[in-house]
C-alpha cells in the first residue's frame, strides 16, 4: 500500500495532507485567515444595520463580502492555492462550481417560468 | 413501544406477498441452516463478511445485484401478465397491490440491481487496471457494500411486514405527501433510498479518489484503460449528483415526519420544485449507470478485435463532455410540466446534443472492429447486440427530446420502450458483458461458452418481442402503469409483450443454468494463465483469480494497452529471466465495521419506517459507536512476508511463461 500512496507524493497532495511546514508558519497562517474572516463578518453586520452608504447597494455589498469569505476560507483553511500540488482539488473545486451554478441557476430559471405558467387555480381566476 | 408496528402490517389476507415472503424466508434460512452445518460460517465471516479486498466486495455487489435482479424481474414477470389479461376486467392483481410492484420493480432494477451491478464491476476491476494493490478507502468501501445492502434488505422486508410504496420509482408528490399515501409505503422507499445512497456516495467517493490518487508507475491519465475513465466520469457523477437525491428525499421525510410544507399542495409547498430537483440527480443517474457499461465495451470490443481501442483520445473526451451535459437536460423529463417554449428549447436541444459524443463512442467501437480479428465470445456478442439495441433506444431518445413530440408521447408506453430500450440494451447488457469477460478474473475459471450464447440469444430476442410491441402501444395511446384497460386495439401488443417475457425469462434461466455448469465443469474450464482473453490490460497481467495483493510488484507502464506492450516485449526479448527481489507486503487488516454499521442502519431504518423512537435511537447509536471503535483502532495493516509474495508469484509467473513461449512458437 504505502509504496503507492506516496509514489506522486513530490507533486500532488492527498487533500488535507499538509505541506510541510514550521508549525509556526502554519498557525500565522491560521491566524490571518481567522482575522480577516471575522473581519468581513463584522463588516457585514455592520453595513447591513448602517445608513453610511446608498441604501439599494447593501444586499449587492453583502454578497461581495460573501463570496471575500468563502475565498478566505478556500485560501486560510482548506488550503487551495494554485501551486502544482493542488491540481486535482483546484479541479474538484471547478467541478462542484460548475454543477452547483448549473443546478441552482437552472432551477431558478426553470421554477420562475413554471410559477409564471402554472399558478394554482385561484390566481388563475383571479387573473381573468 | 412498537410505534405504528401490530398484526396488521402483515397482509395476511393477501396470498401473493405472503406466499412470495415465505418461499424467500424458506430459502434463506435453508442456505443458513446450510452454510452453519457444513461449517462454512467462519469462513464467510472471515474472508467475505469482514473482507475489506475490493475483489471480493465487488463480487459480492454483484452477488446482491443478480439476486435483486430476480426480485425485479418477477416483478416485471407480474406486470406483463396482468396486462395480458386485464382487457375490460380487473385481471389477478387488485390496484393498490399493481402499484406497489410498479413501483418497486423501478426503485429495484435502478438502486439494487443497475448500481451495485456496475459498482461491483468497477471495484473488482478498476484496481487491477490501474496497477494497484487496493482502493483508497478499503474499509470505507466495505461500509458503502453493507448500506446499499441495508436499502435492499428494508425493499424486501416491506413485501412482508407492511406495504411498498403506490407512487411510482420516484415517488412524486402531492401522491407521496402524508395526506394521498398515509401508510408505511413511501417511508419504507425513502428511508431505504436515504440508508443505500450514503452508501453509494461512499463508493462514488472511494472510486473518484482511487483512480485520482492511485495510479501505477507510468500510468499517467491517457494510458488509463477506457474502463478506468468512464468510473472516473461516473463517479465524479455521484458525487456531485447523490446529494442532491439525499436532499430532495430529506424534504420529503420532513414533510412526512414533522409536517412541513416543501411539497404539500397547502401552505406554500411547491410540487414542482421535487420534479425539478429529483430529476436534476435523476438524469445524472442514467449517465452514472450507462457510462461504466460503456467502458466495458470498450474494453470488450478492442481486446476480442485484437486491436487498440479506435480514437482513445477522442472516447476521453466524449466521455467526458457526457460527465458535463448530463448536468444540463434533466428538464426533458417534465417538458409538459409548463415551462415555456425557450426552456423546453434549449433543454431540448441540450438533450440532442448529449446523443453527440454518445455517437462518436458507437463509431468508435465500428470502427476498433473495422479490419480486427473479431472472435465472436459471450461477451462479444453482448457487445455487438448493445451496439444494435442501444441505437435505436437512442434514437427514440432523440425523438423524445422534441418537445413537441414528447408532449405527444409523455408517460406513455412509448416512454416505457425508450428507457428500458436504453438500459437494458445499454446498462443490462454491459453487466452481462462485463460479467462474462471478468468472471475468469474474479474466480479463476471461465463460463460455459453455449450456455452464454444461449442466454445472449433469448435475451436479445426477448428484448425486442417484449418492447417493440410497447413502443406500438404507446404509439396508440397506450399510457404507462395501467392497472386495467378497455381498448381492444392494445390487447395484442400487450400479448405479445407477455410472450416476450417468457422468452426473456428463458434467457435469465440460461444464464443460471450456464453459471451451475460452469461451477460443475470448472476443472475443464480452469484458466491457469491469468490471460484467457489475450487481453489487453493490466488485470490480466496478474493469475486469476489475483492474489490478496494483485500484484507483487508495482507494474511499469509504457503506453496504452499496458498489458498488450508487456506481452509484445516479452515475446521480442525471449523472456527475461531475472529472479525479482521481493519484499514485504502491507495489505489492509478486515474489519467487520462495515457489517455492524449495515446492521444498526437496518435497525435504524426499520424503526424510522414504523416510527418506533427508542430503537431510532438505540440503531443511530449503535452506528456512531462503530464508527468510534473503527476511527480508534491500533492496527489497521497486515504485512504479507516476502518469502509467501514470492511463492505465490513465481507460480504466476510460470504459468505465464508458458503461455507467451507457446504464443512465441505459434
Amino acid at each position: 500500500m504505502s509504496d503507492q500512496t506516496h509514489m506522486h507524493a513530490e507533486h500532488d497532495l492527498a487533500p488535507g495532507d499538509e505541506e510541510q511546514h514550521s508549525v509556526g508558519v502554519r498557525i500565522l497562517g491560521y491566524v490571518v485567515g481567522l482575522v480577516l474572516a471575522l473581519l468581513l463578518t463584522a463588516t457585514s453586520f455592520f453595513i447591513a444595520g448602517t445608513d453610511l452608504v446608498w441604501q439599494p447597494s447593501i444586499p449587492v455589498a453583502l454578497i461581495v463580502l460573501a463570496i471575500a469569505q468563502m475565498g478566505v476560507h478556500l485560501v486560510f483553511f482548506l488550503h487551495i492555492t494554485t501551486g502544482p500540488d493542488n491540481t486535482n482539488n483546484v479541479l474538484a473545486l471547478a467541478f462542484g462550481l460548475l454543477v452547483v451554478f448549473l443546478v441552482v441557476g437552472g432551477t431558478v430559471w426553470i421554477m420562475a417560468h413554471l410559477n409564471a405558467n402554472m399558478p394554482p387555480m385561484d390566481q388563475i381566476m383571479r387573473m381573468q | 413501544m412498537l410505534g405504528k408496528l401490530d398484526w396488521s402490517a402483515i397482509p395476511l389476507d393477501q396470498p401473493i406477498p405472503l406466499v412470495a415472503g415465505a418461499v424467500v424466508l424458506v430459502a434463506i434460512l435453508g442456505v443458513l441452516i446450510w452454510v452453519v452445518a457444513k461449517g462454512h460460517l467462519p469462513y464467510l465471516w472471515h474472508e467475505w463478511i469482514t473482507s475489506v479486498d475490493h475483489k471480493r466486495i465487488g463480487v459480492m455487489y454483484i452477488l446482491l445485484a443478480s439476486v435483486m435482479l430476480l426480485r425485479g424481474g418477477s416483478d416485471a414477470i407480474m406486470m406483463r401478465i396482468q396486462q395480458a389479461v386485464a382487457y375490460q376486467s380487473q385481471g389477478y392483481l387488485p390496484p393498490e397491490h399493481y402499484n406497489q410492484i410498479f413501483s418497486a420493480h423501478g426503485t429495484i432494477m435502478i438502486f439494487f440491481v443497475a448500481m451495485p451491478f456496475v459498482i461491483g464491476l468497477m471495484n473488482l476491476v478498476v484496481p487491477l487496471q490501474l496497477g494497484v494493490r487496493d482502493v483508497a478507502f478499503p474499509t470505507l468501501n466495505s461500509v458503502g457494500f453493507w448500506l446499499t445492502a441495508t436499502g435492499a434488505l428494508l425493499v424486501n422486508l416491506s413485501l412482508v411486514i407492511g406495504e411498498f410504496a403506490r407512487t411510482g420509482w420516484l415517488a412524486f408528490p402531492p401522491l407521496s405527501e402524508l395526506s394521498y399515501s398515509p401508510g408505511v409505503g413511501v417511508d419504507y422507499y425513502a428511508w431505504s433510498l436515504q440508508i443505500s445512497g450514503v452508501g453509494t456516495l461512499v463508493a462514488g467517493i472511494n472510486l473518484v479518489t482511487t483512480v485520482l490518487k492511485l495510479r501505477t508507475k507510468g500510468m499517467n491519465y491517457l494510458r488509463m484503460p477506457m474502463f478506468c475513465w468512464t468510473t472516473l466520469a461516473s463517479n465524479l457523477l455521484i458525487v456531485a449528483a447523490f446529494p442532491i437525491l439525499t436532499a430532495t428525499l430529506a424534504m420529503l421525510l420532513l414533510d412526512r415526519y414533522l409536517g412541513f410544507h416543501f411539497f404539500t399542495n397547502e401552505a406554500g409547498g411547491n410540487v414542482m420544485m421535487f420534479m425539478n430537483l429529483i430529476w436534476a440527480w435523476g438524469h445524472p443517474e442514467v449517465y452514472i449507470l450507462v457510462l461504466p457499461a460503456f467502458g466495458i465495451f470498450s474494453e470488450v470490443v478492442s481486446t476480442f478485435s485484437g486491436k487498440a481501442l479506435f480514437g482513445y483520445r477522442s472516447m476521453v473526451l466524449a466521455t467526458m463532455a457526457i460527465c458535463v451535459i448530463s448536468f444540463m437536460v434533466w428538464l426533458h423529463h417534465f417538458f409538459t410540466m409548463g415551462a415555456g417554449p425557450d426552456v423546453n428549447a434549449i433543454f431540448g436541444i441540450a438533450s440532442m446534443i448529449i446523443a453527440i459524443p454518445t455517437g462518436v463512442k458507437i463509431y468508435n467501437w465500428l470502427f476498433t472492429m473495422y479490419g480486427g480479428r473479431i472472435r465472436f465470445a459471450t461477451p462479444m456478442l453482448w457487445s455487438v447486440g448493445f451496439m444494435v439495441t442501444f441505437i435505436i433506444g437512442g434514437l427514440t431518445g432523440v425523438l423524445l427530446a422534441v418537445p413537441p413530440a414528447d408532449f405527444m408521447l409523455h408517460n406513455s408506453m412509448f416512454l416505457v420502450a425508450h428507457f428500458h430500450n436504453v438500459i437494458i440494451g445499454g446498462v443490462l447488457f454491459g453487466a452481462f458483458a462485463g460479467f462474462e469477460y471478468w468472471f475468469p478474473k474474479a474466480f479463476g475459471f471461465r463460463l460455459d461458452e453455449r450456455w452464454g450464447k444461449a442466454a445472449f440469444w433469448f435475451t436479445f430476442l426477448g428484448f425486442f418481442i417484449t418492447f417493440v410491441p410497447l413502443y406500438i402501444a404507446g404509439m396508440l395511446g397506450m399510457t404507462r402503469r395501467m392497472q386495467h384497460y378497455d381498448v381492444a386495439a392494445w390487447r395484442p401488443w400487450m400479448i405479445v409483450a407477455a410472450f416476450g417475457m417468457v422468452v426473456l425469462t428463458i434467457g435469465v434461466i440460461c444464464q443460471i443454468v450456464q453459471l451451475v455448469v460452469s461451477i460443475r465443469n470448472r476443472e475443464a474450464l480452469r484458466d491457469r494463465t491469468g490471460d484467457p482473453w489475450d487481453g489487453r490490460s493490466l488485470e490480466w497481467a496478474t493469475s486469476s483469480p489475483p492474489p490478496v495483493f494483485n500484484f507483487a510488484f508495482n507494474p511499469d507502464v509504457r503506453g496504452e494497452d499496458a498489458y498488450w506492450d508487456m506481452k509484445v516485449r516479452a515475446r521480442q526479448q525471449s523472456l527475461e529471466h531475472d529472479v525479482p527481489e521481493y519484499r514485504d507486503i502491507e495489505m489492509p487488516r478486515n474489519s467487520p465495521t462495515g457489517f455492524v454499521c449495515a446492521f444498526f442502519a437496518t435497525v435504524m431504518g426499520f424503526a424510522l419506517i414504523w416510527h418506533i423512537w427508542w430503537m431510532v435511537i438505540l440503531g443511530g447509536l449503535g452506528a456512531f459507536a462503530t464508527f468510534v471503535v473503527f476511527a480508534w483502532r491500533d492496527h489497521d495493516e497486515y504485512v504479507i512476508p516476502a518469502e509467501d509474495v514470492a511463492r505465490i508469484d513465481r507460480v504466476n509467473i510460470e504459468e505465464r511463461r508458458s503461455l507467451v513461449s507457446m504464443a512465441g512458437a505459434i
